[in-house]
């Protein structure tokens, strides 16, 4: 019985050839030159390794250590790889492939043992299956809720408000805030609301554009005729595409491109999306100038920023 | 083959044919939404179709306001004028003034200078000979018999802008109909673009003036790679290699550009470019230039070639020829191919 | 009939003639039996192809990036904390960065060889997925996933979702502004699942974006959590590799039955060793003359930040391009959102393109009803509908890929952006619309003509000296031993002594049978 298993595993020929059997010959016409060629290889191969500890030793350019020990590691795998190839015995070779699969018997065996000695003991015991199962299935649940819920905190009011309230500043990076006079018409800066280093939030959900039009320029939509002092507009610098900062102002197109898959938002007329992937205008900003010539912010925005999501309605 | 049989060949693919034209039907005739309710929006023009009317409509776009915003009179001079605390203009800098004309005006940072007024009378003869063609006899940008409003207006801008243009070569235009003036050799000396700049500021006089950096070896390229990576990189990629905008417009390469022209474009925000004026101060100027200058334009690459600073894409294409490429070639010369 | 191991006399000369390391093996034989299985595993026969070299490729990418990748983590810090930069390279100094960025800073110019290690890491990553994506190219265009190596394909293509995914995950981790705009687009991506979406993208970033905790986590994903998974499903397929045995091209002396070629030990295993060292070489060539990733020049990532001309890693690129120019459609209805353009590029696709290569073995079973076992492998050509269908396949994906850099070809050929994407959208459908049939037409081509593709014996012609001339064929090259010979078992002993080559009339091969 063992034999037959031996017998399928493993070759059980043990022949001999002699050292001039056609197969045992290397491949290469000139063995001894090919020895010479492979092992001059080698040694390039070896100059290249020692280039290397000399590089590393006295700190040179980054380069270098590459170069070597990678021109190194290319000899003397060549070499190698030629030793194989043509200096070994060439072949080819042969092995018979046995059948994995076991005979009829041992197959009907093996389905036995299966079928009847596990399905049949369970089978047998069909309550204890069903609350033994039971109990597995939900340990597999419930073992996942920490591998699942303990990661982060539940989506919530950050995912639909910033921090831009009535009356907020505008204040660029360094947080100096905005007065009409400082901005040119066709320049732009990226604005936040005063205090948002303190805020939960931060930069990434309230950075704002701010876009100064001639006032000719502006198209205002219903609704929003209060909302762009003085030429000034501002739309939320998150794209609704995929939330990339939408920082590529074109002022003569008036267009706003997002630099990631290139979305266009016509900035005169409310932020809509005319070219691109993006699906929805971007969010503006109401403004106002209060008495001393500062920007502030109306109210916050009047939806959700950024992409979209399952919740945004 | 029977007639049959190759017929029968083509009905796969013309199925597919079928299936993917309807499908794009369905798909591209869905639209982008912006459905507008009472307004216009600005037209995306394609190249083709810029002709002279539709060149002024790229320059300063039509007037399509519908509602009446209440703002401060917007006159060319207000428009550069920046706040106190700013600078680029007069306001805030150490003025410098010859027979009552301001002359120059800076800081430790820039200094902002006009050309000479002697040379006027040159500039007006190169003017009528280079840029009248276009820009009109008095530069008010009506050109001989033609419409008003064709091409630019250049009374009131300042000399940074005309000396940027002129500069750069991109003026005189080789195609005025093209929707970008590109860079090429300049084809005024420099001492004949200060005329110009010299005369055509004469007309109407305005700032800024053409911007000199101070110190540029010193500058702090440190806050300048900060303010390049806020306020450039979004147009001009973060390695400064420029690239393809809206509508045949595009965002030129930094790489070979004087401090200069780099002060210039940034104060006067020349064609499709902003305009940064109170919201970058001089000591912010000079280190965005310092850091263009010096680090955009010679650029560390100690890891080896910088394959043209393209990204990703282009080291994956190193990696899949040189890398996959080479190694299967490898495996060809040891493998056997029967 | 006798065994020579059975003789106790013979035995002992044998012992004698192998000398102290045949007494070693015979203790090792006593406490772990390996003399049978060690013999047959070094005498396992591999086929020769080139073909079957391509994944070598990919195996041996892996084991650089595995000991490039040990180096990395001594020096590289997960952390997203905030500290001022005040390393050798200027424009950095004295700004606020994470350490992640900081660290990936300092190993790349304040650490010996660290500049070697992580751009070698990088293009090994490169080489790797590439590798995968032309070994299971070679895999499908053979139909070597067929019965019994279907268990092997699955494993095999999960293992490129693997390295995909956890290419991104290691790219993202210095933290520079180019990867971290990938990782804003991988939490937007995230949101858009429907129902669930935003409770997954809070649940991986630990709140909203960025948040600091994501740098962590994919730091543990990438160097515990996918490579534990990763290797046990490379274990597993060179296991069932080994264990199946290799497939083979038809040819000469080859048979479902059998496998011909060169022997583990010694061909084998000198061909392998010897690869290994080239790719490694040029990997470390490529390492360090072609600059990677370059997060000085991109700068740390901050929120407010982009860069124009940014592009995923390569084998993310078709799922940039297919965000690039999928129209700009949304559903909103009842008071939910789903951002189908997002959602369908960016999951559907990837969803049905994996799902397409993991039912395929199944699916041509159904439609060739095909259930044989097949150890010898097709010729492309021969099955032209599967090659033309692989083809339409690879040029969908290489026209997605291309969509990634719409805005760097409208660059540099001065096109227009939105006629470059609106071409895209277009071309994605027509080129591999077209491929098929010309697949088809190629494949049956070469069909008829037997000869097409081989390479010939060339043949040499000579002049006498009185000038006749007369053509002989040229002197067999290396390789052609399979045209000549025929494969024979690898043998046990080899016979030194040359006096035997004479008696024997079958060219000097003993048998000696159990």
């Amino acid at each position: 019985m063992s034999n037959t298993h031996d017998e399928q595993r493993t070759p059980v020929a043990i022949t001999t050839a002699t050292a001039d059997d056609p197969h045992m010959q290397p491949l290469a016409r000139n063995p001894e030159r090919t020895e010479r060629i492979i092992a001059l290889m080698m040694l390039v191969g070896l100059v290249g390794f020692i280039g290397f500890g000399i590089a590393y030793w006295y700190n040179a350019d980054a380069w270098v250590y590459g170069a070597t020990i990678g021109a190194g590691a290319v000899f003397l795998g060549v070499g190698i790889t030629a030793w194989g190839k043509y200096l070994m015995p060439k072949g080819p070779f042969v092995e018979e492939r046995h059948d994995m699969a076991g005979t009829a018997e041992e197959r009907e065996a093996f389905a036995a043992a299966v079928v009847q000695r596990g399905g049949g003991v369970l089978g047998r015991r069909k309550l204890l299956l069903g609350t033994a199962g039971a109990g597995l299935g939900v340990f597999g649940a419930v073992s996942l809720f920490p591998l699942i819920r303990s990661l982060g905190p539940l989506p919530g009011k950050t995912l639909t408000e910033t921090d831009w309230k009535k009356g907020s500043y505008l204040v660029d990076q360094t947080g100096r805030p905005i007065k009409t006079s400082d901005i040119a018409v066709g320049g732009v800066v990226t604005v936040f609301p005063k205090g948002y280093q303190d805020t939960e939030n931060g930069q990434a959900v309230d950075q704002t554009i701010l876009i100064r039009l001639s006032t000719v320029d502006l198209t205002t939509r219903k609704g929003r005729e209060n909302w762009s002092p003085a030429g000034y507009v501002a739309y939320s610098k998150l794209c609704t595409h995929l939330g990339c900062p939408v920082g590529l102002y074109e002022q003569q197109l008036q267009l706003l491109v997002c630099p990631c898959h290139q979305s266009m938002f016509n900035v005169a007329d409310g932020g809509y999306p005319t070219f691109g992937p993006a699906p929805r205008p971007l969010p503006q900003l109401p403004l106002y100038v209060d008495g001393r010539g500062y920007l502030r912010a109306r109210a916050g925005f009047d939806q959700p920023v950024g992409p979209g999501y399952w919740e945004r309605s | 083959m029977t007639t049959t049989a190759s017929i029968r060949r083509l009905v796969l693919p013309v199925l597919v044919l079928i299936v993917a034209v309807l499908s794009g039907l369905v798909m591209f005739t869905g639209g982008s939404s912006g459905a507008a309710d009472t307004t216009t929006t600005t037209p995306v023009i394609a190249a083709d179709t810029v002709d002279q009317a539709n060149a002024q409509a790229l320059i300063s776009p039509a007037p399509t306001a519908k509602h009446k915003v209440a703002t401060a009179p917007a006159s060319p001079k207000a428009a550069y004028q920046t706040s106190v605390a700013n600078a680029g203009t007069p306001n805030s800098s150490v003025k410098v003034y010859r027979n009552g004309s301001l002359v120059s005006y800076g800081n430790r940072d820039i200094t902002y200078w006009a050309p000479n007024k002697e040379l006027i009378p040159l500039g007006e003869a190169l003017y009528q000979q280079n840029c009248a063609s276009c820009h009109g006899n008095n530069a008010d940008g009506v050109p001989p018999n033609q419409t008003p409003g064709a091409y630019p207006n250049l009374r009131g801008l300042g000399p940074a802008t005309i000396d940027f243009w002129i500069e750069s070569g991109r003026m005189p235009a080789a195609n005025p109909r093209e929707v970008q003036a590109v860079r090429k050799t300049p084809r005024l000396t420099h001492d004949q673009a200060l005329a110009v700049v010299a005369y055509v500021n004469s007309l109407s006089p305005a700032t800024p003036y053409i911007p000199r950096v101070n110190r540029l070896a010193s500058a702090d390229t440190s806050s300048g790679f900060a303010l390049f990576a806020l306020n450039c990189a979004a147009c001009h990629t973060i390695t400064g290699g420029g690239d393809a905008l809206a509508a045949n417009t595009y965002a030129p390469s930094l790489r070979n550009i004087p401090a200069t022209q780099v002060a210039e474009a940034i104060r006067t925000g020349p064609g499709n470019m902003p305009r940064f004026t109170g919201n970058l101060t001089d000591a912010q100027l000079r280190s965005v230039v310092g850091y263009v200058t010096i680090n955009i334009q010679h650029p560390v690459d100690p890891g080896g070639i910088g394959l043209g600073g393209l990204g990703p894409v282009a080291e994956g294409f190193i990696a899949l020829i040189l890398g996959v490429g080479v190694l299967a070639l490898i495996g060809f010369w040891i493998g056997d191919r029967t | 009939m006798t065994t020579t191991a059975s003789t106790p006399s013979s035995k002992e000369t044998k012992k004698e003639a192998f000398g102290p390391v045949g007494k070693i093996l015979g203790e090792l034989d006593d406490r772990l039996g390996v003399a049978k299985g060690g013999r047959s595993l070094m005498d396992k026969i591999f086929p020769d192809h080139w073909s079957f070299m391509l994944g070598e490729i990919a195996l041996y990418s892996f084991v650089i990036l595995l000991a490039t990748g040990v180096f990395l983590t001594l020096f590289y810090v997960p952390s997203q904390t905030i500290v001022v930069y005040h390393g050798s390279y200027a424009p950095l100094r004295g700004q606020h960065v994470t350490q992640a960025f900081a660290s990936s800073i300092d190993l790349s110019f304040e650490v010996r060889c660290g500049m070697l290690m992580r751009q070698m890491h990088h293009w090994a990553c490169d080489i790797f997925v590439g590798a995968i994506v032309i070994h299971m190219a070679r895999v499908f265009f053979t139909g070597a996933f067929r019965k019994p190596r279907e268990l092997n394909y699955t494993i095999g293509v999960i293992l490129l979702i693997l390295a995909i995914g956890n290419g991104f995950v290691g790219y993202s981790l210095p933290d520079d502004l180019v990867s971290g705009t990938g990782l804003r687009i991988a939490f937007s991506i995230t949101e858009s699942v429907p129902v669930v979406g935003s409770y997954l993208a809070f649940f991986l970033f630990g709140g909203n974006f960025p948040g600091t905790a994501i740098i962590p986590r994919f730091f543990i994903i990438h160097v515990l959590i996918i490579p534990l998974i990763i290797l046990g499903l490379v274990s597993a397929h060179l296991f069932l590799l080994v264990r199946q045995k290799h497939t083979q091209f038809p040819g000469k002396g080859r048979t479902e039955k059998n496998v011909v070629g060169a022997p583990m030990i010694p061909v084998f295993a000198a061909k392998a060793t010897g690869f290994l060292f080239i790719v490694m070489g040029v990997t470390a060539l490529l390492g360090a003359l072609a600059q990677i990733n370059p997060i000085w020049l991109f700068g740390p990532y901050d929120a407010s930040r982009i860069s124009y001309a940014v592009q995923p890693d390569w084998y993310m690129g078709w799922l940039d391009g297919a965000l690039r120019i999928w129209p700009a459609w949304q559903l909103q209805a009842f008071g939910h959102n789903i951002p189908l353009e997002v959602f369908l590029p960016a999951a559907v696709l990837p969803g049905v393109v994996f799902g397409i290569c993991l039912a395929w073995p199944a699916l041509e079973r159904v439609v060739t009803k095909d259930n044989a076992i097949h150890n010898l492998l097709d010729f492309p050509r021969n099955r032209p509908r599967r090659t033309a269908a692989g083809a339409v396949m690879l040029s969908f994906l290489m026209m997605l890929f291309i969509a990634s850099s719409t805005d760097v070809l409208a660059n540099y050929f001065k096109i227009s952006l939105n006629l470059m994407l609106w071409s895209m959208r277009i071309l994605v459908f027509l080129i591999p619309i077209i491929t098929y049939p010309i697949a088809l037409l190629i494949c049956k081509e070469l069909q008829n003509s037997p000869e097409g593709g081989k390479r010939k014996r060339a043949n040499v012609v000579l002049r006498s000296a009185e000038g006749a001339y007369t053509t002989v064929q040229a002197e067999s090259r290396p390789g052609d031993g399979h045209e000549e010979l025929a494969a024979e078992p690898v043998p046990t002993f080899i016979d030194l002594d040359e006096d035997d080559g004479a008696e024997s009339a079958d060219g000097g091969v003993r048998r000696v049978e159990r």
